[in-house]
């Protein structure tokens, strides 16, 4: 078969070509909705909400890729964010406050993983239950009171711009993808990923290392959480226990939208990225536009059910 | 991790793949395509940098005024009924109007909203702020783009916004609470005060502007004691009943949040008080229907969310006209002159009084 058939063939089956036709289409049709879509300055600032979701997406990719998820990511940014502020207002430094959030994160992340590997239990239920845990441990920790005295540097991390247009987060989001991608692409580790989510027993039996791999995925999204948390704390400039309170469903939106088979065993960190970009130009676009939140809420959710139609008819064309 | 190099590891790769020889160049296949396609995204997106050009910022380069209004939260009755009124200030105005919020109640969500009304070159945002200091980054940046910003029903920190539409002060509310209390008791007597927190301060302001009126107006009028309902309306009813239980003189009770009066007003109907313990407080008429109607509560007092969003409509426009003066009043359309009470700050006037005849006219 000559190469260039097999071009075709990988273009007619390849999500992430679909995606991208998807991505563009939404670009000309928000374009036309409102001349203010496409101009650097609005493309640059959406990219400024969607680095909190998309960092946590990153890692949930490679948690579904092996069949599991996470739901409680969204309050464990709750929980870094109260540690990093709270922790701040009761004397410690900032940079070390930014550093024990981070630990907390990580810690947090570590914590789901040993509960998932040790008592071999589904990350569903163990997520979930963390999901209320975290949530509720930073509504106490905080007493839903609110911490936002921090000193001006602080801003550099969720309000800095670059050249006056390019948020500085952008470029934390870039070496996030580069280095995830290059792990689950390009290492042996990422094999174990795909191995697991393929047939955990097989692979069990063939040798990897089923649990470790886990528990570095749990606790490598902790350690995502952790920066997406400080990030956003930057960006809103205060610390609260409701801080992320939901965002778990646009991770994982991002992700199914990106291709990732829930049932684990395929996703691609391309196929998130662009899932994450898809919703971000939606709400961006239909907000611009003039379209209230309550129904772009709905367009959302229609989207996302299109996108479960697609990736099974693409599941079952290519088995 | 690397146990069994060597040896490849036996992966299903994607399960994405047929079988068969091609199987090898699949994957570096798939690179190569993820790759192009954000290098196509990359292009794109460096070619609509060409095409789109920088959004010239404010309104008020001759073309109509837009103002961009937002509740803390949208499809609750409160902020419908704000609503209401504010569409009707821009229809009155002839302005461009723009008003959404959030789902859920949450700072973070409006600040992404302000962040996106600035490149949508609203002439004025005023928002209802979750939080005041969270909303500051945004509202600042709105500030610097020359956008009017305002605040109203919630204030958003002094620095971020240029004036704030206060719907009562607290002395306004703790004074007329009293009033229309004392109306009801001949001006005297022992009450309970039910609240939400013992530390909220809004609470706190309006029971200090309480004590206040009585002492000076009222003398014979005294609270004698305040018990927080914790805005959980079982709890309400029961502290209300035992403590009128245990002090059968009390004259008459507030109920301060929106939860604890009809929580007082539950527990004086389930002990068959009406008429002899009057009953009085803060609330939504929605909420307080039946008590009117049975006759447990006469009247209650809260400002008009409805006048709020057309007063806030006609401040944004003030502003944009440059109209908006420091001092003094200004005109706000069928709600007459409205006082400026402080120089960044804009009084909606006396609170509502609600009563059996009025109560059918809102809906919140």
């Amino acid at each position: 078969m000559s190469a260039a058939t097999a071009v075709l063939r990988r273009f007619k089956f390849s999500r992430e070509v679909v995606l991208l036709g998807v991505l563009i289409v939404l670009m000309v049709v928000m374009s036309l909705l409102s001349p203010l879509f496409l101009t650097v300055g609005n493309l640059l600032n959406t990219s400024r909400f969607f680095v909190e979701v998309g960092l946590m997406a990153l890692g949930m990719t490679l948690i579904i890729i092996t069949g599991g998820i996470d739901l409680s990511v969204g309050s464990n940014l709750a929980l870094v964010s109260v540690a990093v502020g709270f922790s701040y207002a009761a004397g410690l430094p900032l940079p070390l406050a930014i550093v024990f959030g981070l630990v907390v994160g990580l810690a947090a992340g570590l914590f789901n993983g040993l509960f998932i590997t040790l008592l071999d239990l589904h990350p569903l239920v163990v997520t979930l239950g963390t999901f209320a845990l975290f949530q509720g441990l930073a509504y106490g920790l905080s007493e839903a009171e609110a911490v936002s005295d921090f000193p001006a540097w602080f801003a550099y991390f969720g309000q800095a711009y670059f050249l006056n247009v390019v948020p500085g987060q952008l470029f934390i989001f870039i070496v996030a993808v580069a280095v995830v991608w290059l792990i689950l692409a390009r290492t042996s580790f990422g094999r174990y990923v795909y191995a697991i989510g393929s047939n955990e027993e097989a692979a069990r039996f063939s040798g990897v290392p089923v649990r470790k791999v886990k528990l570095v995925l749990y606790s490598g999204i902790g350690l995502l959480v952790g920066m997406a948390a400080v990030i956003y704390t930057s960006r809103v400039y205060t610390a609260r226990g409701d801080s992320g309170l939901g965002l778990e469903l646009d991770v994982i939106s991002a992700v199914v939208l990106g291709g990732a088979s829930i049932y684990g065993g395929s996703g691609t960190i391309g196929g998130t990225v662009l899932g994450v970009l898809i919703i971000a130009t939606l709400r961006n676009g239909l907000t611009l536009a003039g379209v209230p939140s309550t129904w772009i809420v709905f367009v959302l959710g229609v989207l996302l059910l299109v996108a479960v139609f697609l990736n099974e008819f693409f599941r079952r064309r290519e088995e | 991790m690397t146990r069994i190099q060597g040896s490849k590891p036996p992966v299903k790769k994607c399960n994405a793949h047929r079988k068969g020889g091609e199987n090898v160049s699949k994957p570096a296949w798939e690179f190569k395509i993820v790759r192009v396609a954000l290098l196509m995204a990359l292009v794109l997106v460096a070619a609509s940098c060409g095409v789109g050009q920088q959004p010239s910022q404010g309104g008020g380069g001759g073309g109509p005024k837009k103002i961009c209004m937002m509740p803390k939260l949208v499809g609750i009755p409160y902020f419908n009924a704000s609503e209401k009124g504010a569409e009707e200030a821009a229809k009155e105005l002839d302005v461009e109007f723009v008003y959404d919020g959030p789902t859920e109640a949450k700072a973070a969500l409006q600040s992404q909203m302000i962040e996106q009304w600035i490149q949508q070159q609203c002439g004025a945002i005023s928002v209802a702020a979750n939080d005041p200091d969270a909303l500051a980054p945004s509202m600042k940046k709105a500030g610097d783009a020359g956008i009017k910003t305002s605040a109203w029903d919630a204030d958003v920190a002094k620095d971020a916004r240029g004036v704030f539409v206060n719907q009562a002060t607290f002395e306004a509310i703790g004074y007329e609470l009293v009033d229309v209390m004392a109306e009801q008791t001949d001006g005297k007597g022992k009450f309970l005060v039910v609240t939400g927190s013992l530390t909220a301060p809004n609470q706190v302001a309006w029971l200090e502007a309480m004590r206040e009126r009585m002492k000076e107006k009222y003398p014979e009028m005294s609270i004698a004691s305040v018990e927080p309902g914790e805005e959980d309306l079982q709890l309400g009813i029961d502290v209300t009943k035992n403590y009128l239980r245990a002090n059968p003189d009390t004259a008459g009770v507030f109920g301060i949040t929106s939860v604890a009066l009809p929580g007082a007003a539950e527990a004086v109907e389930q002990e068959g008080l009406e008429g002899e313990v009057a009953v009085t407080g803060l609330s939504t008429p929605n909420d307080m229907k039946p008590y009117l109607e049975s006759g447990a509560v006469e009247k209650f007092v809260l400002w008009n969310p409805i006048d709020l969003g057309y007063l806030a409509v006609h401040a944004a426009n003030a502003q944009l006209d440059g109209e908006l003066p420091k001092s003094g009043t200004f005109e706000a359309g069928r709600l007459g002159k409205v006082k400026m009470v402080a120089e960044d700050e804009v009084l909606l006037g006396p609170p509502l009084v609600f009563t059996q005849e009025n109560i059918d006219q809102y809906n919140f």
